[in-house]
């Protein structure tokens, strides 16, 4: 009987425990809406962790609830509100610094680079900044984004503790982009039609347009020859037509070869950071 | 002895009191979280299915709540995220009928993403499952509507004469089938005569314009061959007969896959609007 009633109480105990997380009202206690919201952290499920973050003031008092929040925010593209909920974070959390960083990052994030460099420098950022060459890192690297003129190679390069091979072929390429010349391929095309395209890498474009206005130009000029006047002037036109659009083709692809370059060199930019976590630590919730 | 009973009695309530307060909280938060989702606020039913997954250390409702979070997702047309949670909600049914109802619904939600190969290739182990020979009508249903979202009509018609019940459906996708155009046969004449398969696709100017630049320099380039010009009538055919010819039979292709996606899009959209059985 002792047995039993042992069993019993300890059974009861058990209940009791799950009592206490599962009574209705618990559930919404602040304690198990902050482990909630950690478990929704944990999962990306971020919109709804800050939701439940949000609920009581009493869970935002906590230092590192606010960095999650701020860091949700900056996970799900809200960058402004990470920015707002960095900036915020109190000189005595003991993620001052590292809220300092994410919030130039997130002002990074929104693309935009001047207030990006104007905000770096206007936090007055020590040398004794712990995430100083961090920040100087993202500082610096902003200029490949921006079409203003970048600082020395040397200088650049120097700024970065490690990757800079991968960063002195970014520094290369925006300082002598790869691009065709438009006025390039159109004087080449109207010497050579098809030249132009070749010259834009459109290597098939450029031989069919040689040999298509090549071959209607002979045929119109062994037509007037042979004094069959009328096909030969609507070969002449159609010559003129392709000629014509060998040099507007020519111009065209050159803007387009252009476009997708600048589209890669950012595309490749911003992989780049995201690979490295725009130069910050990564933290283990 | 009498004691003994009283304390064994005492301590019985407690135990049962106690299972009985934690098991009403969880049905409390079930409930809440079900009428969200009646009430189409689906972002915070799912919240508060989450929560209650998260507290129901039983499991009681893991079956339940995952499958609500499913519907949600799949109303908010989140579907990866729907096929996830009626994963859990399979993995934690308890009886077959459970196991087939969590199937069918990612097969449903794989017909709206038009992922209809995955879609099938569960109704075909589904098919081929013993336990749900019972099921097979139901299964032939959904075969009927994974084909009408890969647009074979025809085969859809044949899935849906398997069922019991599903004559209308028969009916409009037989109908559907035979207002489509056929691409092969629109290509096939275009190769005889240029136009006659654009013609056929309704595109009449077009397939008569067409007509008229293929004979007009089939006739340059044969008069061309004729006059002994053999250098202008092998350029002239292969540079601009040619061209339009291809042009042609690519054309018929072109026009024939247009008109089909607007039969299929009307068809859908009247199955959407109209139809008033189960869909996907």
């Amino acid at each position: 009987m002792r047995y039993f009633i042992f069993f019993c109480l300890f059974f009861n105990s058990l209940s009791l425990a799950q009592e206490a997380l599962t009574n209705h009202s618990n559930l919404f206690s602040p304690t198990n809406v902050r482990k909630f919201a950690d478990y929704l952290f944990t999962q990306r499920d971020y919109l709804r962790a800050i939701e439940e973050y949000q609920r009581y003031p009493s869970i935002l008092e906590n230092d590192t609830v606010n960095f999650k929040i701020g860091f949700a925010y900056s996970e799900i593209g809200h960058n402004q509100q990470a920015a707002e909920q960095f900036l915020n974070t109190s000189s005595k959390s003991i993620f001052f610094d590292l809220s300092k960083l994410e919030y130039l990052k997130s002002i990074f994030k929104e693309n935009n680079f001047e207030k990006y460099r104007y905000t770096f420098e206007n936090l007055k950022l020590k040398e004794n900044y712990i995430y100083f060459q961090k920040a100087k890192e993202l500082f610096y690297f902003s200029y490949l984004f921006s079409d203003e003129c970048l600082p020395p190679k040397v200088k650049f390069l120097e700024t970065f503790s490690s990757n800079q091979n991968e960063i002195s072929k970014f520094y290369d390429w925006k300082t002598d982009p790869p691009y065709k010349s438009a006025l390039t391929a159109v004087i080449l095309s109207s010497i050579i039609p098809g030249a132009g395209k070749i010259y834009t890498e459109k290597y098939a474009d450029g031989i069919i347009a040689f040999l298509a206005t090549g071959i209607l130009g002979y045929i119109s000029y062994t037509d007037f020859k042979a004094a069959h006047r009328f096909r030969a002037w609507v070969f002449s036109a159609l010559t003129a037509g392709f000629y014509g659009g060998n040099i507007y083709g020519s111009a065209a692809s050159a803007f387009i070869f252009n476009a997708k370059i600048k589209f890669d060199f950012i595309e490749s930019l911003k992989n780049f950071l995201e690979k490295n976590n725009y130069f910050i630590p990564k933290i283990n919730f | 002895m009498q004691n003994n009973k009283k304390i064994f009695f005492t301590i019985f309530l407690i135990i049962f009191c106690n299972g009985l307060k934690a098991q009403d909280a969880l049905k409390t938060q079930f409930n809440f979280a079900k009428t969200l989702y009646e009430n189409e606020k689906y972002f915070d039913a799912i919240t508060e299915l989450k929560r209650l997954i998260f507290f129901d250390s039983s499991k009681t409702y893991f079956y339940e709540a995952n499958k609500i979070i499913g519907d949600c997702y799949k109303m908010g047309g989140k579907f990866s995220e729907a096929i996830l949670y009626y994963a859990n909600s399979e993995n934690a049914a308890i009886s077959d009928s459970e196991i087939f109802d969590e199937r069918i619904n990612q097969i449903r939600v794989n017909i709206l993403r038009r992922t209809t190969d995955r879609a099938l290739m569960m109704l075909d182990s589904l098919s081929s499952d013993k336990r749900f020979l019972n099921k097979i009508n139901c299964i032939n249903y959904w075969k009927g509507w994974s084909y009408i979202f890969s647009d074979d009509w025809e085969k859809a018609a044949n899935a849906f004469a398997k069922t019991d019940s599903s004559s209308k459906l028969v009916a409009f996708c037989k109908e559907v089938h035979s207002k489509k155009y056929s691409i092969s046969f629109a290509t096939l004449i275009s190769h005889f005569i240029p136009g006659a398969g654009q013609i056929y696709a309704g595109h009449i100017w077009s397939g008569l314009l067409s007509l008229g630049w293929n004979v007009l320099w089939g006739y340059t380039s044969i008069n061309a061959f004729i006059d002994n010009r053999i250098f202008d009538g092998i350029i002239v055919s292969d540079l601009l007969w040619l061209r339009f010819y291809i042009g042609n039979i690519q054309n018929a292709e072109k026009f024939s896959k247009e008109e089909n996606l607007s039969i299929t899009n009307s068809a859908l959209h009247f199955l959407q609007f109209e139809y008033r059985g189960v869909k996907p």
